[in-house]
């Protein structure tokens, strides 16, 4: 059974606290997503994302304020607008761009988290393993 | 314009009257009511078992056949027009029930071709089931139809009964507020009548219950015609055929049992849209009623 | 120099432990570079717990700490103050959440769990590698409080605020200080009189010198941090010189125009130009210019002008702002009832004798609309017969709210109580779901209402009320004998739930503070720290933050007052230093980091041609870093090198 990888940015105002309300209500859901915490999605380089993918992710989950909520007045817009665009990169370097996924979730949205959570990991286990090739290359080299 | 258009048993027998007269003001309004190809019964009840898709399968048929002709289907019947629309927010909402009950679709279809020309499509929900009167609103518009009016119902005071089965449960028929209702008022102004505002509208008239216990169907229709009467309604309109024969037929035992009460009509709202838009008095037939229609209107000089 | 990392898994009891498992976890991560130290315990919370922390701080001679355990909003602070008392620098002690974001959420699946535990670790190790010793930066604390909302919760904190010798400033929206407990008759469970007890405060706030008072107004920006808040206030146009007029009242008795009187909840009319209540406070009038004769009629009227003995009426008088700078900030907005319009079942509003509770309030209070005599607003007659509804709109999931608004049970009984007081002969009937009496001397106070004085309750849920013939039909069950039950009374009121002000949910977007799912402010902690915002520098008080009554809310007030007091203690304020900071060898000077700093805090050398972050400002947010095309652009201990090792972590196999 493929288990994806997934590495999950999540800002520490909303969806990491989201997060762990999910843990005080004790919902469950697949462990496949580890977390990292960042200040704000704002704070995300594109080049992280690749680097995520290059590392082996299968998938990469994005999770910040709603629009008008971000603590940094508009870190999050910001956010839209990289992902957008990276979305289309992705495309072009052959990743599905859904393996990207961005979306709000707020501090009290614990339920929210588990549903994109769970509907994430089975976008991308419906997608299947990410094979990039680069360990295989990097061997050659 | 077509709109696909189920009509559900009752229409095609002991509401002839509902049909006819709903068919010929739609054409007047620019509408034709194009009758499903193929039809069944809608089942009439819609199941309170949740783990059984035997019971939505009636329902979702029709809504398969209803999607062969467009992106609509308009019914006239409460109890229609709520079974269609909860199987249909089924086939939307509910991936697990959607995919068995389209098992079934496919299943049976062998068995249907030999008697009708039909072949499998998948349903995902994508018809939108409106009532008669949503598409009066929505569709045609209550303005086109104020502006199709030749007879204003003028001195007319009429008693709009929604019944229960429009309106509940509120998140599924999301159809007008399940307490306080005004798309019947808002048409009934558009006709240039009087809505009578009375607290029983959207209290049951004892539906199907009349088949094992008539006396709780004669309660519960006469609690509704009592509390029209109160205010002073010279007609009730409904859009149920079951409605309307509670509440028109009992009416001889609710004579018996109520001081000074004094007969009221009931009809469909369609037979006084007829009126309104002057269509040919043999389409809206007063000839099925109890209680007699006609003293009223003629009073009225509508009829 | 090779880094030295302890790593300390907690059982937290069995809530990690029954699902991670902790000893492989820690023996696994003995052997993962640079881990000098790995152990696991029962509580590392727990004094021992926090203490094998420190001794191998100092045994190992440790460079980084990762605590294995809660989310890091709840003992961050715990360890990192542990990790200072062992001499080690508080940014090198890092938290890996096992707990909300692992072991409660997988707990069917140990081996994926425990899997994930040690890659979550992993991730903070990677962090701790790099991270530097840094020091808290210092911003000087303006000991100033700014309380808005001026209902008992307001009143009460900004007193106690004042009365610990700090300046503070009550921000309240509508004309006089009071909220709704000034609307209220008597209290329970004691009964006694609201305004006797409220009234005295009322004065206090405004004669206190501490105090400065903003009637009439409204937040309308807040910028800045806590112990720096900067705030905007708008001081709404009363038309009224209110500095000068001495509230003699003649405007307001000659005024022609009326309008039905919000405090009087629609039951009595108001002049255009008033004062809320005879107690108000301040007790001088403001002109409403949406009902006012001059302003609606181009000028023609003007008799308040013409009869002020002060001249205080200026008709040309515009919205004023008012610029404060503040350290902390107490939101005490309060509530409002559920829309009537909401309840269709019960008429949405348009029977005149089913009224809300507020409106039954202003009916009992002896200076309300009918001078404290229970009568139907339709007829003016003395109903025989009433009907109290609790959970109007409250714990319904599937047509309106699903929480419950926990006073009204204790008010309906008061109002059923003293109903029967002032109609001796009257029926009072109360509709409950179950009668939640939790309070000191809640419950006898029920007991007495239902055996003293005969309320009569009916267990089950009202389904309709309609009117018939002059009289409010109530349409009920009565779960306990199974009987559908139909009243014919003289009137209904409806206990309607409790919902967040309107103006809570503009003022919490704008202070960026969270709120639950209904608008409700939400706390830090729902057990430890439940008058904090999550945001430092923000308090809550009163029914903001949930349903309450009034002794809760005093005790919110005060307790939010005293974390300001404490607060305040300080004459600096410590300042998370995990900000921006931009290499200047490498800064090519094109300024996008300035572009996209939300607070201005990125700064062009002009000199240098380099870009440069102020620190006192930088809010950490990180936008310039992301933007930054040549990575000159870092976040302190959370740099570009951090992050991609974490990211690896995180997908080790």
């Amino acid at each position: 059974m493929f288990e994806p990888r997934i590495v999950c940015f999540f800002c520490k105002w909303c969806t990491y606290a989201g997060a762990d309300l999910a843990g005080t209500s004790r919902k469950q859901y697949p462990p496949n997503g580890v977390v990292v915490r960042v200040n704000c999605t704002g704070r995300i380089d594109p080049q992280h994302v690749l680097w995520a993918f290059r590392e082996g992710a299968d998938g990469v989950l994005v999770g910040g304020c709603h629009p008008g909520d971000c603590h940094y007045e508009e870190g999050n817009h910001k956010t839209m607008r990289r992902v957008q665009f990276l979305k289309r990169t992705l495309e072009d370097v052959g990743i599905d761009p859904e393996r990207l996924q961005l979306d709000w979730i707020s501090a009290a949205e614990g339920e929210k988290l588990v549903h994109v959570m769970s509907d994430f990991v089975d976008t991308i286990k419906e997608l299947g393993s990410l094979e990039l090739g680069l360990k295989e290359q990097e061997k050659v080299a | 314009m077509k709109i696909p258009y189920y009509p559900g048993c009752t229409l095609h027998e002991r509401a002839r009257d509902f049909d006819t007269s709903a068919r010929e003001c739609a054409l007047a309004l620019g509408v034709e009511l194009e009758e499903l190809a193929i039809w069944t019964c809608c089942g009439a009840v819609y199941p309170l078992v949740t783990d059984s898709v035997m019971d939505v399968l009636a329902g979702v048929r029709n809504l398969s056949y209803a999607s062969r002709l467009g992106d609509k289907v308009v019914t006239l019947c409460s109890f229609c027009y709520n079974v269609l629309k909860r199987c249909n927010n089924v086939m939307r909402d509910d991936e697990d029930k959607r995919d068995k009950t389209n098992l079934f679709l496919r299943a049976d279809t062998e068995a249907r071709k030999k008697v009708e020309s039909y072949t499998h499509e998948d349903y995902e929900g994508q018809v939108e089931v409106l009532h008669y009167i949503e598409m009066l609103r929505d569709v045609v518009g209550y303005d086109k139809v104020a502006s199709a009016v030749t007879k204003k119902l003028e001195g007319l005071k009429v008693a709009p009964y929604y019944g229960c089965m429009l309106l509940r449960p509120k998140n599924e028929m999301k159809f007008d507020d399940p307490e306080q209702p005004t798309i019947f008022e808002e048409f009934l102004e558009t006709l240039g009548c009087e809505a009578v505002d009375f607290p029983m509208k959207t209290e049951c008239c004892g539906g199907f219950q009349v088949v094992n216990d008539e006396e709780l169907a004669v309660s519960c229709s006469q609690n509704v015609v009592v509390s029209a009467l109160k205010r002073n309604a010279d007609i009730i309109v409904t859009t149920c055929p079951l409605c309307r024969y509670n509440l028109d037929r009992h009416q001889e035992k609710m004579a018996e049992r109520v001081k000074g009460f004094s007969r009221v009509p009931v009809v469909y709202f369609t037979q006084l849209l007829g009126i309104a838009l002057g269509i040919d008095k043999k389409h809206l037939d007063f000839t099925d009623n109890s209680v007699d229609p006609l003293p009223v209107l003629a009073e009225k000089s509508l009829f | 120099m090779e880094e030295r990392i302890g790593v300390f898994v907690c059982h937290c009891g069995t809530n990690i432990a029954g699902v991670v498992d902790v000893k492989r976890v820690a023996e696994e991560l003995a052997d993962y570079p640079g881990v000098a130290y790995s152990t696991d315990y029962t509580y590392m919370c727990s004094d021992p717990g926090q203490n094998l922390v420190k001794d191998a701080i100092k045994k190992h001679n440790l460079t980084g700490v990762i605590v294995a355990a809660c989310s890091p909003t709840l003992h961050e602070a715990t360890f990192r103050r542990a990790g200072m008392t062992a001499g080690m620098n508080q940014y090198q002690v890092e938290i890996a959440n096992i707990r909300e974001q692992c072991s409660w959420v997988h707990q069917g699946d140990k081996e994926a769990a425990t899997s994930k535990a040690i890659r979550t670790i992993k991730v903070m190790i990677e962090k701790a590698r790099l991270d530097e010793a840094l020091e808290p930066i210092s911003v000087p604390m303006t000991p100033r409080a700014l309380v808005v909302g001026g209902g008992i919760a307001g009143i009460q904190a900004a007193l106690d605020v004042a009365n610990a010798g700090h300046e503070v400033i009550l921000v309240e929206k509508s004309a006089s200080i009071g909220g709704h407990m000034a609307q209220l008759s008597e209290t329970f469970p004691t009964l006694d009189c609201s305004q006797c007890i409220m009234t005295p405060k009322m004065v206090e706030v405004a004669q206190h010198p501490k105090i400065r008072l903003m009637t009439y107004s409204e937040v309308d920006d807040v910028s800045g941090y806590v112990g720096n808040f900067k705030v905007k206030i708008r001081k709404k146009a009363a038309y009224v010189n209110r500095d000068v007029c001495t509230g003699c009242g003649l405007c307001v008795e000659k005024c022609p125009a009326k309008t039905p009187s919000e405090f009087d909840e629609q039951l009595a009319d108001r002049k255009a130009i008033y004062t809320p209540f005879p107690q108000a406070v301040p007790n001088k009038p403001v002109l409403d210019a949406e009902h006012c004769t001059y302003f609606l009629k181009d000028g023609k009227c003007g008799i308040c002008a013409k009869v002020c003995p002060l001249d205080c009426i200026d008709y040309e008088q515009k919205d004023e702002f008012i610029e404060e700078e503040v350290g902390a900030i107490i939101v005490a907005t309060g509530y409002d009832l559920y829309p009537i319009e909401n309840l269709g079942e019960y008429g949405g509003g348009k029977y005149a004798d089913v009224i809300t509770s507020l409106q039954f309030e202003r009916m009992l209070s002896a200076s309300g609309p009918t001078g404290g005599e229970v009568l139907r607003p339709s007829d003016g007659e003395v109903p025989s017969e009433v009907v109290f509804l609790t959970c109007c709109g409250s714990r319904d999931t599937e047509n309106h709210l699903p929480y419950c608004s926990k006073i009204c049970c204790m008010y309906l009984t008061k109002h059923a109580m003293l109903y029967r007081h002032k109609v001796h002969d009257g029926q009072a009937y109360v509709f409950y779901m179950d009668v939640r009496t939790g309070g000191k001397g809640y419950e006898e106070f029920y007991t007495r209402a239902a055996e003293e004085d005969d309320v009569l309750y009916i267990r089950g849920k009202v389904s309709k009320i309609f009117e018939e013939d002059g009289r409010v039909m109530v349409w009920g069950v009565d779960t306990l004998s199974g009987r559908k039950i139909e009243i014919a009374a003289d009137m209904a009121v409806l206990g309607l739930a409790t919902v967040p002000n309107e103006a809570a949910a503009k003022l919490a977007s704008m202070l960026k503070i969270h709120t639950d799912e209904w608008g409700f402010l939400s706390e830090a902690h729902p057990k430890l720290r439940p008058v904090e915002s999550l945001t430092p520098g923000f308090y809550l008080a009163g029914s903001a933050q949930g349903p309450k009554d009034i002794p809760e809310s005093v005790a919110q007030a005060s307790a939010a007052a005293s974390k300001v007091a404490a607060l305040f203690a300080e004459t600096e304020y410590h300042r998370e230093p995990v900000i921006a900071v931009i290499d200047e060898d490498t800064c090519a000077g094109c300024r996008v980091c300035i572009s996209v700093c939300p607070y201005d805090a990125a700064e062009f050398d002009d000199e240098k041609k380099v870009a440069r972050i102020k620190e006192a400002i930088c809010e950490g947010c990180g936008a310039c870093i992301a933007a930054c095309p040549s990575g000159s652009a870092q976040q302190k201990n959370l740099t570009d090198e951090q992050l991609y090792k974490m990211v690896s972590a995180a997908l080790e196999v």
